[in-house]
């Protein structure tokens, strides 16, 4: 479990490797080369496939801009957004409040460590008929699959950090005057864990767009439906084109993210 | 990781006294029978036995001795962060129960809150007072200025040298204005250079301040340098060998005879205890 989580928070999403915001003009333009290549190399393949197989990008260009034109492509994912938002708020919230609270707390800690470790393996996709019980095939059952996922990320980031806090400055803050636990976690414990706890939020997010087609499958209308129906049909453009919408959020995400990260960790500059 | 909670009780009771202005009071400090013994899976290991010694109002008492002789966990007690088996320490005659803002901790890593600037690292232990904000920022000020890093108050402890880092932390431990300065070998990170500068600069913080200091460190000339008397521990267990009065007038010039004495003098009771 804990390795998973590692290299979860290990891996740097994709938004970096573009050198997004950096200004980094060699590796930006090295990637759009590699981009480039793998285009010509999917259109020179795809020429001697069927469409149902591997449609040419330029046929998926197409669908990409028929979905858009059409109005389904922004439907699609107004509706997702609404899965999205409130799962990943509720999951990340949830996350990060248990794991720095089972992180600090010992009691706790041993109180929910059986809970932890069962619930923890079950993948979010196996949750979809509790989804359905509990809140039917509806924007929540969906928000409550993409919450499940945000959530365990989260909580593993956070309880990481809190654990990896310095004893020493805890020292020091009682030297100055820290007396409870709650001046020690918010003065303290917040502040010092805050790399850790940012880095597992924002792999959430991404790890929240990914889900957004688990969440999607037992009916919920979104851009995650649109992919399962159009491959259902064979109709793999259409497919990619959503798939691609996915990608574009999160990249957006990301590099969204990546600036708040940044001016909360000044301090590490 | 233990929480608050999990340490002794908080020293509450202690706390009123340093509640005022800056009155640079200075505080005794007594060990009385001070032990420690170490219960782990295996052997029992006694750290520090029947370890006593006092430190009068404004002296400045350095503390020395051979590494695994037990100058942490003291240090570590008498800041009340760590519970003592036997015995107590005694702070104005009140027994220490917990860490308390009667006394300023200085560590050797300094230990800087790496998220606050300067002037909020110095700021810290005000917020815990029932000062206000006008205060606290001319009492931080103060400090700054104490310490020479007024122009650094925006700056945040990345970007500053281990002699400055170190001067931030002394400038935190005085800013609630403690009795006693107790320092765990505050300069033996620093280059030789930045440790005389940073010892003469202690010296005239406490020549200005009047505060208390205990200050524990391995290197023998800076205890001759800077201490009114040196209590010298012997290992095995921790215990106190001797305590050495320094009659070198001040400044002290390490060309001087009499310091070269007390120097030998320390160096050679510190041999006999290993």
């Amino acid at each position: 479990m804990a390795t998973e989580v590692g290299t979860e928070l290990d891996e740097e999403p994709a938004g970096v490797g573009l050198g997004l915001g950096l200004g980094d003009t060699r590796r930006l333009r090295r990637g759009a080369l590699g981009a480039a290549a793998f285009l010509v190399v999917w259109h020179v393949v795809s020429l001697g496939s069927p469409a149902y197989v591997l449609p040419s990008p330029v046929a998926v260009a197409g669908a990409f801009a028929n979905e858009l034109a059409a109005g389904d492509m922004t439907t699609a994912l107004g509706r997702s957004v609404r899965h999205w938002i409130p799962g990943t708020v509720v999951g990340t919230g949830l996350g990060v409040a248990a794991g720095v609270a089972f992180g600090w707390n010992r009691t706790l800690d041993d109180l929910t460590a059986p809970l932890v470790r069962t619930l923890r393996p079950v993948p979010p996709l196996a949750l979809i008929g509790f989804a359905i019980a509990w809140f039917g095939i509806n924007d929540a059952g969906a928000a409550f699959i993409i919450a499940v996922g945000a959530f365990w990320i989260n909580f593993y980031a956070a309880y990481g950090a809190v654990e990896g806090v310095s004893e020493d400055l805890l020292d020091v803050g009682r030297t100055l005057g820290v007396r409870s636990d709650l001046d020690a976690v918010r003065s303290i414990v917040l502040p010092a864990s805050m790399p850790g706890i940012l880095t597992g939020v924002r792999t959430g997010l991404g790890r929240c767009w990914m889900l957004v087609v688990a969440s999607e499958i037992f009916g919920v209308p979104g851009v995650g439906r649109e992919i399962i129906r159009a491959s259902n049909n064979l109709r793999v453009d259409r497919a990619i084109a959503y798939i691609l919408v996915l990608s574009l959020m999160f990249l957006l995400v990301d590099v969204a993210f990546r600036a708040v990260q940044r001016r909360a960790l000044s301090w590490r500059a | 990781m233990a929480g608050v909670n999990d340490g002794p009780p908080a020293g509450s009771d202690a706390t009123a006294s340093g509640g005022g202005a800056s009155s640079d009071a200075a505080a005794s400090v007594a060990l009385d029978g001070i032990g420690k013994t170490y219960r782990g899976g295996g052997e029992p290991v006694r750290a520090l036995d029947d370890v006593g010694f006092s430190v009068t109002d404004g002296e400045f008492v350095c503390l020395v001795g051979p590494s695994g002789c037990g100058k942490t966990t003291l240090f570590r007690v008498v800041a009340g962060l760590t519970d003592a088996t036997d015995g107590r320490v005694l702070l104005d005659g009140e027994p220490v129960t917990g860490p308390t803002t009667d006394m300023g901790v200085v560590f050797q890593a300094y230990h800087l809150f790496p998220w606050l600037t300067v002037a909020e690292n110095v700021g810290f232990g005000l917020e815990r007072t029932d000062r206000s904000t006008a205060e606290r920022e001319c009492r931080v000020d103060e400090m700054l200025e104490l310490v020479g890093l007024t122009e650094c108050r925006g700056a945040y402890p990345k970007s500053l040298s281990g002699g400055m880092k170190q001067r931030v932390a002394i400038a935190r431990a005085l800013a609630v204005d403690p009795d006693l300065l107790l320092m765990d070998e505050p300069f033996g990170a620093v280059d030789a250079q930045t440790r005389e500068m940073l010892q003469r600069e202690l010296l005239d913080v406490w020549a200005s301040t009047g505060k208390t200091v205990l200050f524990v460190t391995h290197d023998v000339a800076e205890a001759v340098t800077l201490a009114d008397r040196i209590v010298v521990m012997a290992a095995d267990p921790g215990r106190v060998r001797e305590v050495v009065d320094v009659d070198v007038d001040r400044p002290r010039e390490r060309a001087d005879p009499a310091f070269g004495r007390h120097v030998s003098r320390v160096r050679e009771l510190i041999g006999a205890g290993r």
